[in-house]
Formats: C-alpha cells, sequence, structure tokens
C-alpha cells in the first residue's frame, strides 16, 4: 500500500444486530491530505461509516485500515489517536464541567504530562477562537460557541485526520463561513460527511455518493456536484452557489433584458460569489468552459460541467483547468463595489 | 429555581478561598452537629451561625432565598400539623383540636434547624465550582464513580431542561393545556417515554464521542489542591463551633424542647 | 417527596446513611465503562421530568417517577436515584444534606420495588401488560416510598405518629398518579423501544439480578 494513503476502506459491510444492513460493500481510499466530502441523502449510512473510521463500530465484515495501521480491537487505542471525529450536536461531545476539562478529555486520556495538556488546550481553544474560555461551563456558551468548542475538544489530542459529520448545521452566516476558511487553510486530512453541498464544493476537491450503503459515484467535486442528474436521483440537489448562477447565466444568455437589468444581474452574481469564496480579493473572473456553454443551458442533464473560478484563489477545488477560455466565451464581472 | 447552584463561586470570600476539601469536611460535621440539635436555643444559635457563614460567602440574597422559600413552604404545614397532633395534655382547643406546646416547639425547633442547614449547604456548595465541590468530594474518600456520575448528570440536566421546554412548547403550540384529568396524565407519561427516548439515543452518542477521544473507563482531572495553614485554621475553627453547639445541647443547660425524642 | 432537614433523629439518620451505603454498593457492582456515562444522563433525564407539575384539583404536584427509574433501570435504579437525591440536596437544600441518606432508602427502595413488581410480568400473558404493570410498579413505588417515610417518622418519635398517618394517606392521589404516568410510559417504550425497558428476557429466579 502507498505510505501515503491516510484511509483505505476495502469492501466494507456493517450489519446492525437487527439484522439491517447499512453498507453493503464499501470501498474507498483517502490520501494524506486530501479533502473529501461524503455526502447522501439520509439514512444512506454516512455516520455508520464516520463511526467505522475510528473503530466505534467494527465492520461486519470488509477491512478499515488508518495510515497503514488495521482498525481492530486491539489497535484502537492507537487508531483513535489518528482519527478524531467531530459530531454534529455539540451536546454530545461537551460532557465535562469545564470548557477546559472538555478539551483536556483527549490528551489525559492520552496520558499527556499535565504541562503538555495545558499548552494543547491554550493552542486549541485559541485555533477557534476561545481564547480565555477555559473556566467556563460549556452549557452556559451560545451553539456556535459550543459547536467552535467540539472542535477544540478534538483538535486537542492532534489527529492527523479530521471526520465531521454536519459540520456546518445550524451555524449562522458568520460562524459559518470562518468554518470554511478554517477547513479551508487547514492540512489535515479531512472527511466531511454533510447535506451542505456548498461547504462541500467550497472545501472539498473530491466527494463521494453514498447511497443505501452503496458508494454511487466517487470523483471530483467539480465533477459531481455540478451533475445536476446524479444529485437529484439521490435526493441531493446542485449547491446552491451553482444552482444560482445557472439560473442567471440562462437569463444573461437569453439576452432578453435591457443593459440595467443585465447590470442588476451581473452585480448580483458579483455579490453573491463574494458570499461563497474567500473575500480578499478584488476582481472576480467568471470563466464560462467555451466549448461547454451553450450544451450547458440546453441540456443541463449533460456531461458537460459548469467551471467556476473563484478568482485570486489558486488552489480553490473547482478550478478550471483550461481557465484560458476564449475571449468570445469568456464574461467578465468587474464588481461593482468593493469588499468594506 | 437556580439550578447552578455555583453561580456566584468566583466571587471572593473567605469561603472561596477555602480549601474545599477543609470546607466540605468541616461544615460537614456542622451539619451533623445541627441536625441532632434538641433545643431551641441551641438550634437559634446554628441558624445565627450559617447566616454569618452566608454572609462571609458574600452569596447575594436574592440567589440564597430562592432556596430558603421553597424549603420555608415545604416547612409550614409542620408548624399547624405538629401542635395539633402532639399526644399529651393540650393547652387549648382550637376548633374543637388539642393545642400542645410541647408540639409547638417540636415544630419550630425543625423549621429552625431545617433553614440552617440549608443555609450551610449554600455555604458549603455554592462557594465552589460544582465540579471543584465534587473532586474535593473525592479527595474525602466519596468513590470515584458515584462523584464521576454527578458530575455527567449535573451536566446533561441543562440539556434536557431545554429539551423539556422545546418539547413544551410543541405542545402547547398544538394546543395541549394540562388539566387534572386522566388524558393529561397519559400524556405527560408520553412525554416523559419521549424524553427518555430521545436521551437513549443521546446516551449512545456520547459515548461514541467519549470513546473516539480515547476514552477506557478512567476520568482524569488536573485539579490539584493547596492546603495551607490558613485552611485548617478555618476548618478547626467550624469544627470548634460543631462541638460547642453538640455540646451545650447535650448537656441539657436549655430544656428539651419535647419529651421521649431521641 | 422527600424528608427535610431537622426532623429525622440521630439514629434514623445514620441508618439511612449505613442503609444507602449498603444498597448503593450492592447495586453498583460490575458497572461496566460503558454505564457509567448512561446511567447518569438517564438519571439527567428523571432529575428533570420529576421537575414536571401536575394539577390536582385547585393545586398541582409534581413526578417521583421513582417507579420508571426501576422499570427503566432496573437494579441501577438505586444508584440513579442516589445521584437525584445527591443533587437536589445540593442544589435546591431540597430534602437538605442531613438527610441524603434517608431519602435515598425511601426513593430507592421504591424505585427497587418497582423493579420487582415491573419482573412479574413474566408470568402472566396479557394485553398490554407493560400498561398494567409498569403501572403496578409506578404505584408500589410510590406505596413502598410512603411507607419507609412513615417508618422514619415513626421510629423518629411517638409524637410524629400522626405526620406519619398524614404522609401515608397524602401519597393515595401521588400513588394513582405516578401509576398513571408511569403505565403510559411503560407502554409508550414497550412500543417504541422496547429494549430501553429493563429486564426484557425473564430472570431465571425472581429477584436475582439479571443485566
Amino acid at each position: 500500500m502507498a505510505d501515503d494513503v491516510a484511509i483505505n476502506v476495502e469492501d466494507v459491510y456493517f450489519t446492525y444486530p437487527d439484522g439491517h444492513d447499512v453498507l453493503r460493500g464499501v470501498s474507498c481510499r483517502l490520501r494524506q491530505g486530501e479533502k473529501v466530502a461524503l455526502i447522501g441523502p439520509n439514512g444512506a449510512g454516512k455516520s455508520t461509516f464516520m463511526s467505522l473510521l475510528n473503530g466505534v463500530e467494527l465492520p461486519s465484515r470488509g477491512r478499515v485500515s488508518v495510515s497503514g495501521m488495521d482498525v481492530k480491537k486491539d489497535t484502537l487505542t492507537a487508531v483513535r489517536r489518528k482519527v478524531g471525529i467531530v459530531f454534529q450536536d455539540p451536546d454530545d461531545q461537551l460532557f465535562c464541567p469545564t470548557v477546559f476539562d472538555d478539551v483536556a478529555f483527549g490528551p489525559l486520556n492520552l496520558g499527556l504530562p499535565p504541562n503538555e495538556i495545558h499548552a494543547r488546550v491554550t493552542e486549541s481553544l485559541a485555533l477557534v477562537g476561545l481564547t480565555g474560555f477555559e473556566a467556563r461551563s460549556s452549557f452556559h456558551l451560545s451553539f456556535g460557541e459550543r459547536k467552535r468548542l467540539a472542535l477544540a475538544a478534538v483538535l486537542s489530542y492532534q489527529p492527523d485526520i479530521l471526520v465531521f459529520d454536519e459540520p456546518s448545521t445550524n451555524m449562522d452566516p458568520l460562524n459559518r463561513r470562518r468554518l470554511i476558511s478554517w477547513l479551508q487553510s487547514s492540512e489535515r486530512t479531512m472527511l466531511l460527511c454533510t447535506h451542505d453541498l456548498d461547504i462541500a464544493l467550497d472545501v472539498c476537491s473530491r466527494c463521494i455518493v453514498l447511497v443505501d450503503g452503496v458508494v454511487v459515484a466517487d470523483g471530483p467535486s467539480k465533477e459531481i456536484l455540478y451533475d445536476r442528474k446524479l444529485l437529484e436521483a439521490n435526493n441531493l440537489e446542485l449547491p446552491l452557489a451553482l444552482m444560482t448562477h445557472e439560473l442567471l447565466h440562462e437569463k444573461l444568455r437569453s439576452g432578453e433584458m435591457d443593459g440595467e437589468h443585465r447590470r442588476i444581474i451581473e452585480s448580483f452574481l458579483h455579490a453573491h460569489r463574494h458570499s461563497h469564496g474567500p473575500d480578499q480579493h478584488e476582481h472576480v473572473h467568471l470563466h464560462v468552459h467555451p466549448h461547454g456553454h451553450e450544451h450547458l443551458h440546453d441540456h443541463p442533464h449533460g456531461d458537460h460541467v459548469h467551471h467556476l473560478e473563484y478568482g485570486g484563489h489558486d488552489h480553490a477545488p473547482g478550478v478550471a483547468e483550461d481557465g484560458e477560455a476564449k475571449p468570445g466565451a469568456q464574461i467578465r464581472y468587474v464588481p461593482v463595489s468593493k469588499k468594506k | 429555581m437556580p439550578l447552578d447552584i455555583d453561580r456566584f463561586a468566583h466571587v471572593g470570600s473567605p469561603l472561596q478561598r477555602w480549601d474545599p476539601r477543609f470546607k466540605l469536611a468541616a461544615l460537614g460535621v456542622l451539619v451533623v452537629a445541627v441536625a441532632l440539635i434538641k433545643t431551641i436555643p441551641v438550634a437559634a444559635a446554628a441558624l445565627i451561625g450559617a447566616v454569618v457563614l452566608v454572609s462571609l460567602a458574600c452569596l447575594p440574597a436574592s440567589f440564597v432565598s430562592q432556596g430558603v422559600k421553597w424549603v420555608s413552604l415545604f416547612l409550614l404545614p409542620f408548624l399547624l400539623i405538629m401542635p395539633l397532633s402532639y399526644p399529651g395534655e393540650a393547652a387549648f382547643h382550637i376548633l374543637g383540636l388539642p393545642f400542645a406546646w410541647e408540639g409547638f416547639r417540636l415544630a419550630v425547633l425543625i423549621v429552625v434547624k431545617a433553614l440552617a442547614i440549608v443555609l450551610f449547604a449554600y455555604a458549603m456548595f455554592g462557594s465552589s465550582r460544582f465540579d471543584i465541590s465534587m473532586i474535593a468530594l473525592q479527595h474525602l474518600k466519596c468513590p470515584k464513580v458515584i462523584v464521576q456520575m454527578l458530575l455527567f448528570t449535573y451536566r446533561y440536566i441543562f440539556v434536557f431542561l431545554a429539551e423539556m421546554r422545546r418539547m413544551d412548547v410543541a405542545m402547547s403550540a398544538r394546543g395541549f393545556v394540562k388539566r387534572a384529568d386522566r388524558r393529561t396524565l397519559r400524556v405527560m407519561g408520553d412525554f416523559v417515554g419521549t424524553l427518555l427516548v430521545r436521551s437513549f439515543e443521546r446516551t449512545e452518542r456520547i459515548y461514541k464521542a467519549m470513546l473516539s477521544k480515547g476514552y477506557q473507563g478512567e476520568f482524569h482531572t488536573l485539579v490539584v489542591f493547596n492546603a495551607t495553614s490558613k485552611d485548617l485554621v478555618k476548618a478547626v475553627l467550624i469544627l470548634l463551633g460543631a462541638a460547642l453547639l453538640f455540646g451545650v445541647d447535650v448537656a441539657g443547660i436549655f430544656n428539651r424542647a419535647e419529651l421521649g425524642w431521641y | 417527596m422527600h424528608i427535610s432537614d431537622g426532623i429525622l433523629s440521630g439514629p434514623v439518620l445514620a441508618a439511612g446513611f449505613v442503609g444507602t451505603a449498603v444498597i448503593a454498593g450492592l447495586t453498583l457492582r460490575n458497572m461496566d465503562m460503558e454505564e457509567i456515562p448512561k446511567v447518569s444522563v438517564i438519571t439527567a433525564v428523571f432529575f428533570v421530568a420529576s421537575l414536571i407539575h401536575v394539577p390536582v384539583g385547585p393545586s398541582s404536584v409534581h413526578l417521583i417517577l421513582n417507579g420508571l427509574v426501576g422499570v427503566v433501570l432496573g437494579w441501577r435504579a438505586f444508584p440513579a436515584i442516589m445521584l437525584g437525591v445527591i443533587l437536589q440536596a445540593i442544589l435546591f437544600g431540597h430534602g437538605g444534606v442531613s438527610v441524603i441518606g434517608a431519602n435515598c432508602v425511601m426513593l430507592g427502595g421504591g424505585a427497587l420495588a418497582a423493579y420487582g413488581v415491573w419482573q412479574l410480568r413474566h408470568w402472566f400473558s396479557l394485553e398490554r401488560k407493560e400498561v398494567i404493570f409498569g403501572a403496578l410498579a409506578g404505584g408500589s413505588a410510590t406505596l413502598v416510598s410512603g411507607m419507609v417515610l412513615s417508618l422514619a417518622l415513626v421510629t423518629t418519635g411517638e409524637q410524629f405518629l400522626v405526620m406519619a398517618g398524614a404522609a401515608l394517606a397524602a401519597h393515595i392521589p401521588v400513588m394513582i398518579i405516578e401509576a398513571v404516568v408511569v403505565g403510559a410510559a411503560a407502554g409508550f417504550l414497550a412500543k417504541v423501544r422496547p429494549h430501553i425497558l429493563a429486564g426484557n428476557t425473564a430472570p431465571a429466579l425472581l429477584g436475582r439480578p439479571s443485566a
């Protein structure tokens, strides 16, 4: 097995004691540093899949390995050091009397010396912007704070691989935006199980679609998340950002409007992009796949993929490789107003 | 009703600065001594002592009075029932019921002692963070399992209170009104059942989260206590007070409030 | 339902603490690492649920639910009740610190009695027997607790004889309320999540600890 494999799942089956099959032959491989979104409708087996990754559940059949180490009874301690899971509801993970105790829980279980634990708690709290909260009780914090605290409580034992269950649910826009930039900037291997396809689009380069315990698609996010047919067949839909863009492009393309109208749509497209991308740049280039353009709108279910470039963001997922579009096909939006 | 007894534990006070192990041990002995008092003047002295301690703890009166109010509500019937039900000679009759002064004195004794103990409890647990008090109890040989469970339960009381309120709102929003009838009771049964189902699912998730953070059945803490001679002096003072109350009471300097009660 | 500070005599208080220590020691045996968080969290639910008030005529009473604790947690009901009693004493001064022992025996004894009654259902084949035995368990928990309370009062002194009788009488409406609520809750759980209920397999010998 290659050294850079972070997680390897081979033909895994999972059956609950009541006979309910949750996973039926799932295989996938995550490379070191890869950011992958696991999407799928409710009851697809995403949570069970996550639980297998650090041995909270063991597969009924098949094999799961983490950094080359098989997940089984005698490797659990080592595996759980490697894989940190951030669950959906912070109240399920913050079970200690104070913020400090919650963040220190993992390091304490590792048996680290006290000064190291203090250092890790301070560092993890700083990472999520909760410096100085040590003595507070987690139940007196706001939901957004608790959600961040749950992340800090996982970061404190420094796992190489982070697994998130619905990282963005119930978060207000500002907290969600901060989370996205944090996820984008982190170098860790990540698996995001989410219904929030916009966050998948923003953070993950790759996407796995799990339906009824089977992987139905696995590939680059910019292909899967743009595949309306695939998504809709599985109770999912296009990320909102793409839906809006698609809709407005259709409007622009049809050309049945005056200049004023066109300007409004263009500025909306710009502003909307701002709420979905890193916001440190002034220019936005919206490259439309030169030859796919016509097809895209006539056949929205076609094979062609709508490429978006988040200008100024070199390594952003979803960047079109053929950004050098022909002048005629390129629509260039100049910001109406600059970022505050 | 305040559920967070430690809401004012951050307020600096002689009690707050007292090593919780010494505080709980000494005041615990004092509470036992007070519970055994049999004469009203000694009980009154204990109540005064309790008031002094609570004021030393710098707890706001409004905060303490909430707890005291509840206890008083529960105790008031005693003042009525005891004198009227006390066996023996009646001093006079109220509405045909015999009124015995001995019974009244016994009731007063009960009320005074109960109030004193409640105030001592505020001084004990209101002046340290709840989790620190619990860890101090562990140092005082309270079994580890129990301390850990207390901390867990305390943590989740707040989660379920919020959950119960949400369910309550959802029920009222659909027009449910509590009445004194069987249907209300059945609905309450379903309500509690639902709460249980949800919480069982939650316990599964909590356990998973604990496992994935390396839980192996042990709980560790970094809390360390550092006792100084000051802590010891405070404890000795309290213990002397307890001995004094107990001694005066047993010596029978004051008349016992009642007969035949040991 | 609880006994306040200041009423019971020294020996009765001491007996309460000794009894609690002994029963807790027995019922906490073989507690595994999974049960610590689970029993505690369920205890928190009961703690919160016991704050529910139900109207009785012009007044209202709050639920006790110690019978349901027995029906759900089996032998672990006693430690659960103990946690609840300790927290009530610390947080509210409700049944204060000096009577923790007596209150544990009173309420926890009721819970264990309820578990015993609940297990009797394996001997019967009835329609909706979970509702019936849940109600019986709920009612008997209150009855046993009321009896322990009266016993504690009478042992303290004969002056409390009338008080003890009054307390027992006051438990009759509470008993009915508890029976209906616990019966409904047990029936609900049997329908929705039967595995939550304690003692789903018939014990080989009634009264023997079975997981």
